[in-house]
């Protein structure tokens, strides 16, 4: 993974001491409220409903063990002992002091994190594959294109006051597992015909109150062409993007106000006018980043199928949530944070620790994060995957459910966040108790769940297989469901199915809906996704609204 | 009369904006300087806002010996890509000055951009503004400033 050198460790230095002065001038009533605001969100410290909540980035989901013991520390000594993986492969500490901020960061500092830029109107944290550098369909490495743009974009002279977040995705197989269609730009490493590498450039996707699809701009842009092509992308957005709503100011709404062929021709426009000035890639230091990222020093492992004796839980995990690996002998391993009675991505700090253990022990001392708030052992010898999930199931953290229903992803809601109008955790705990069934689980197969207290989105409901979103009426908790959303493949948002349904009935509606499902799927083959496009809204929404059941 | 930290020194501007009434050397706002690009006389001044498109003053650029760009509000960063557009593209050499809402926490970047002189917020103190300038010895970008010259990998 990428190492800090002296230039890495100069800046952080001097931008921790940066905020530790802000904070200083807050305190004593220097800098107002509204002043202080920009400066501490684009330290990744928002003011919530209890107490500030401090996002750190893990840029592009990626962590050493050293990186997650601190995180660790980091939720024992200044948290309540536990931290809340996000959608954006960061995490969250829900009860920092405000005063105790700058020496977290130090501490962050001095094992190469930060919260820079993990909130504010500026570029976030970039975000990618979990399965980067692992999965055998991939065409290239994403990662050292990400770092390139982390530091790019980290503290950029000109593109630090945008109208609005900005976030940028960047995926190297064809198989998209970030998401990268609803991000404000969405980066496919592609060939061209002669075989040399590119980009394939979407802009404008997103989720929240308007959900978009990404626009194509460019088929394929020469790999070394990428900042000087971001940047024409920023500027264009930074001088146009509108300034004056909040709910109107993402590039998604200034590429629809204009047209996606409009939007291309003044980024191309800007491209050429300012290619010339603007800032060069040079081959070497992409050849620096790759170094990186090589590829760890793989045992030869032959490939191994559990044996039957193995135990039915053993198999279940396996079966669930281990993944192929494109080096023969190994096993990508999922590690589910969505065990019943724990909210989805909450990781306590012996968790954490523990964790960090297993990776040394088991996969090259690396951890990632994914989007939907599960980690990743990437790269697990098959001979020690029994011992590997012998050491997981004390720690809570073996559930095999990945891929299954109850792998939802959730946003904080009600519980923590200051928008929210439902409370995703509670919602997330009705589901497990109605569907604790694994078997019944794995029949239904693949289905994403995915939830978010409010119409900012933040649980990505829209793209969910079955997305849940809540909503206020009159003080009250009630929640919009929708079906046949995708993230990655055919990217679809999901269709409201009707009315949104209280409280009490989220879980019993589920249930409705994947009755039809069991009823009406061709054979054992058709997933619920596919289903739902076949059959359309009509028959699942029938079923929730029917007269006897409304009622109930 | 208003104090300019202006290459790192607190000197009184010889300047009145476009709305001032007193003696010496006028600003012009945008429209006007536009309109009259092509007869400019050299050592001109123009105010700008956050909307103009400063590449309509390409015929015109070298007769400048000011641009104001003025920030409106907290956060807008409109001003800070007309400054990259200014310095990068067009090639403006003379003073490119900030005014409106401008505190020490914004120097830093505005001077990456280009930015040689500011019209701070009045509440602001200047010396803790320009201790800002050197707040970051490094940087990661290339950028246009000449003001502060933080050292880059390579």
């Amino acid at each position: 993974m990428y190492r800090y050198d002296d230039i890495d460790r100069t800046f952080l230095t001097e931008r921790v001491a940066e905020f530790r002065e802000q904070t200083r001038r807050f305190l004593a009533g220097e800098l107002s409220e509204d002043e202080f605001r920009p400066l501490r969100l684009r330290n990744g410290l928002y003011i919530q409903t209890h107490a500030p909540m401090l996002r750190v980035a893990i840029p592009y989901g990626l962590l050493s063990s050293r990186q997650l013991r601190m995180l660790a520390h980091i939720a024992r000594h200044y948290d309540r002992g536990y931290g809340h993986f996000s959608t954006r492969q960061n995490i969250q500490y829900n009860w920092p002091k405000l005063a105790e901020v700058p020496d977290i960061l130090a501490d962050l500092a001095s094992v190469e994190m930060h919260a820079i830029q993990t909130s504010g109107n500026c570029i976030r944290n970039v975000t990618s594959d979990h399965l980067a550098g692992v999965s055998a369909d991939e065409l290239e490495d994403p990662r050292p294109w990400c770092e390139i743009i982390r530091q790019w974009s980290t503290l950029h002279p000109e593109f630090y006051y945008l109208p609005r977040k900005f976030k940028i995705a960047v995926t190297g197989a064809p198989t998209d597992r970030a998401a990268s269609e609803v991000h404000d730009i969405g980066l496919h490493i592609v060939r061209d015909a002669s075989g040399a590498a590119g980009f394939e450039v979407l802009v404008g996707g997103g989720l929240g109150r308007m959900p978009m699809i990404g626009k194509r701009i460019r088929a394929f842009l020469p790999q070394l062409e990428l900042l000087a092509y971001l940047e024409a992308i920023l500027r264009v957005y930074n001088r146009h993007g509108r300034r004056d709503n909040i709910h109107r100011a993402r590039i998604k709404v200034l590429v629809k106000s204009l047209g996606a062929l409009e939007f291309t021709r003044q980024v191309e426009s800007e491209y050429a006018a300012s290619r010339a000035t603007a800032q060069r890639l040079e081959l070497a230091e992409v050849e620096r980043m790759r170094a990186f990222f090589a590829p760890p020093a793989y045992r030869n492992v032959p490939d191994t199928v559990p044996s039957a004796g193995a135990g039915a839980a053993y198999l279940a995990w396996h079966r669930h949530n281990t993944r192929a690996h494109k080096v023969q002998g190994y096993r990508v391993v999922f590690i589910s944070l969505k065990k019943h009675g724990e909210a989805p991505g909450d990781m306590t700090d012996a968790q954490m620790d523990a964790l960090a253990g297993l990776a040394d022990r088991y996969s090259f001392g690396q951890v990632r994060v994914t989007h939907d708030q599960n980690l990743v052992l990437a790269d697990v010898a098959q001979d020690t995957l029994p011992a590997l999930h012998a050491a997981l199931v004390p720690l809570g953290l073996a559930t095999p459910n990945i891929g299954t229903l109850t792998d939802m992803i959730c946003c904080p809601g009600l519980d923590f966040c200051s928008l929210a109008n439902a409370g995703s955790i509670a919602i997330a705990k009705q589901i497990h108790e109605q569907f604790d069934d694994f078997d019944y689980l794995y029949d239904l197969g693949e289905i994403q769940v995915k939830m978010s207290g409010c119409m900012n989105a933040c649980g990505h409901h829209h793209v969910g297989h079955i997305g849940i979103l809540g909503v206020d009426k009159h003080g009250e908790e009630w929640y919009q469901i929708t079906l046949g959303g995708s993230a990655s493949g055919q990217v679809a948002l999901g269709e409201v199915i009707g009315p949104s349904v209280a409280k009490a009935r989220v879980a019993t509606t589920l249930a409705r809906i994947l009755e039809v499902y069991v009823e009406q799927r061709e054979s054992g083959e058709e997933s619920f996704l596919q289903a739902v496009r076949r059959l359309g809204v009509e028959p699942f929404k029938e079923r929730v609204y029917a007269p006897d059941t409304a009622a109930a | 009369m208003r104090q300019i930290l202006r290459q790192r020194e607190l000197t009184s501007d010889s300047w009145r904006y476009p709305d001032e009434a007193g003696s010496g050397a006028q600003a012009l706002p945008f429209a006007t300087i536009v309109a009259a690009a092509a007869a400019l006389p050299a050592g001109s001044g123009v105010v700008i806002g956050p909307t103009c498109d400063v590449r309509l003053l390409a015929p015109c650029v070298g007769r400048l010996a000011l641009i104001v760009v003025h920030f409106e509000k907290n956060g807008d960063g409109r001003g800070f890509s007309q400054a990259q557009v200014l310095r990068q593209q067009l090639d403006y050499r003379r003073e490119l000055r900030a005014s409106g809402a401008i505190k020490r926490d914004h120097i830093f970047l505005l001077a990456r951009c280009g930015f040689d002189a500011f019209d701070l917020d009045p509440a602001e103190d200047a010396q803790a503004a320009l201790a800002e300038l050197g707040r970051f010895s490094v940087a990661y970008q290339q950028s246009s400033g000449t003001l502060v010259r933080p050292r880059l990998r390579g």
